[in-house]
């Protein structure tokens, strides 16, 4: 069979499962950031969360993914096959990046610029709002999109315990020594960590610039 | 209660066992600029800090419009001082505008309102509204923006300006410049003004009185006639060598 009829015949697939991956990424990377952003701020407040916190997501990311997805696997409520392995083990592992990121970002931020806004009469809240957080997104949204390229190159191995997406041509073209199948895995995986990649850059510019402070357009 | 503007009485304050300051007191009167002069880490920057809270004195109290600065909440006396620093601290991501009405913002000033102020404020440090407003901070020369944060402190008409070497990230012309604009500015806006500087002329050319501060201790409060014709102590002696003898205002 052509490469051309091979890609037709196995269109629906292709479709489906890169539609599985990139929800799998969507949801544990979404879960991740809505997890680790606001911890990683409360760490910024709270000096004794770092330790416990980041320690915990490094550990987390030295365990081999197979192994993690393994180890969870027998878990109650957490494990069995299926998705739900997946997307826990996934969203540990995006927890590091975003986390350290934030805290990263924050505590950069120009002492000086600190220093003027509580001389102001700035509130936490409002310093935390108005000057940290706009301050420190370059560097949380570099965290995120470190996650988010990782995330989709994870996912893949996911397959390994029943999760679907693109992982599922990759294994089953190693299982078959099946060349063609590998490629309809991986391809279209590496084309979505790239657009991954844009997008969220894309939303990066837009936020930079909604957070700005124009002449009065606040 | 005495009039004063801002008294310090008996403050002492010490960062990681090293002491900053022992036992200071004095007071700065309703309206006029005080300068705290002295070498660096002599615990100017200290004092002034402690006016607005962002430092908590060990020992005695601070007390501004003759109430103890310890029973105020911090963000609400924040809010009635105007505050400067010679890094200035504008916020990259606000503009020239934004910036100078960022306290009447915090006070829920209208938004014309605040335009309107941001505009009289850059006008009153010598910036055109029109050219300067919509700019970033990163578009500015280090005069426009020391200009820029002595604006900001002003813009919500605060009763007290603390300045922490308002003016010491600029060129010796332009910084010139900006002590004779503020002399005149402070004059005109009748501010209680604590100024802290390790320029001795810049002390002399714009206190009304100026406050030697060495080691963590007064040395002298005085006018700078009187400083230079009777210097207190060593110390104070030793800072005004290679002060201009007369200098011209």
């Amino acid at each position: 069979m052509s490469l051309s009829g091979f890609l037709v015949q196995r269109w629906p697939e292709i479709v489906e499962l890169t539609l599985q991956h990139v929800a799998l990424v969507v949801v544990s990377v979404g879960t991740a950031v809505a997890l680790a952003v606001p911890l990683g701020l409360a760490i910024t407040r709270i000096r004794w969360l770092d330790r416990p916190l980041l320690g915990f997501a490094g550990a987390v990311q030295t365990v081999p993914s197979l192994a993690l997805f393994g180890l969870l696997l027998p878990l109650p409520l957490i494990g069995g096959l299926g998705n739900r392995t997946a997307i826990v083990a996934m969203i540990l592992y995006a927890l590091l990046p975003i986390l350290r990121n934030t805290v990263t970002g924050v505590r950069a931020v120009d002492p000086a610029v600190l220093d003027a806004a509580d001389g102001m009469g700035m509130t936490d809240w409002q310093r935390l709002t108005l000057v940290e957080v706009p301050l420190a997104l370059p560097t949380i949204f570099a965290g995120i999109r470190i996650a988010a390229v990782v995330g989709v190159g994870l996912v893949t191995i996911a397959a390994a315990v029943g999760a679907g997406g693109l992982g599922s041509f990759i294994f089953r073209g190693l299982a078959m020594l099946d060349t063609r199948l590998l490629l309809i895995g991986a391809v279209p995986s590496a084309l979505l960590a790239l657009v991954a990649d844009g997008i969220l850059a894309f939303v990066e510019r837009r936020l930079l610039t909604a957070t700005a402070v124009g002449a009065e357009t606040s | 209660m005495s009039g004063a503007a801002i008294s310090f009485r008996r403050v002492g304050k010490t960062f990681g066992g090293r002491p900053a300051l022992d036992d200071v007191s004095f007071e700065v009167e309703p309206g006029e600029t005080c300068v705290l002069l002295g070498p660096s880490g002599g615990g100017k920057t200290t004092l002034l800090r402690l006016v607005n809270r962002l430092v908590r004195p060990d020992s005695g109290s601070v007390l501004f419009a003759g109430r103890d600065v310890a029973g105020w909440d911090p963000v609400d006396l924040r809010r009635r001082i105007g505050y400067a620093i010679q890094s200035v601290g504008l916020l990259p991501h606000f503009s020239v505008e934004a910036n100078v009405s960022l306290v009447p913002r915090l006070l829920g000033w209208r938004p014309d309102r605040r335009r309107a102020r941001a505009a009289e404020m850059l006008r009153l440090v010598g910036l055109d509204p029109e050219e300067f407003g919509a700019r970033r901070p990163s578009q500015l020369s280090g005069g426009q923006r020391q200009r820029v944060g002595v604006a900001r402190a002003l813009a919500a008409d605060p009763e007290a300006l603390l300045l922490d070497e308002p003016f010491g990230a600029v060129d010796p012309i332009a910084r010139r410049r900006l002590q004779d604009e503020f002399r005149e500015l402070a004059a005109r806006l009748e501010k209680t003004v604590l100024f802290v500087t390790h320029d001795v002329r810049e002390a002399f050319r714009i206190a009304d009185r100026i406050a030697v501060v060495a080691g963590g201790a007064l040395q002298q409060i005085a006018e700078p006639g009187r400083l230079r014709a009777a210097p207190a102590t060593p110390l104070v002696e030793a800072l005004l060598e290679g002060a201009p003898g007369e200098v011209s205002r």
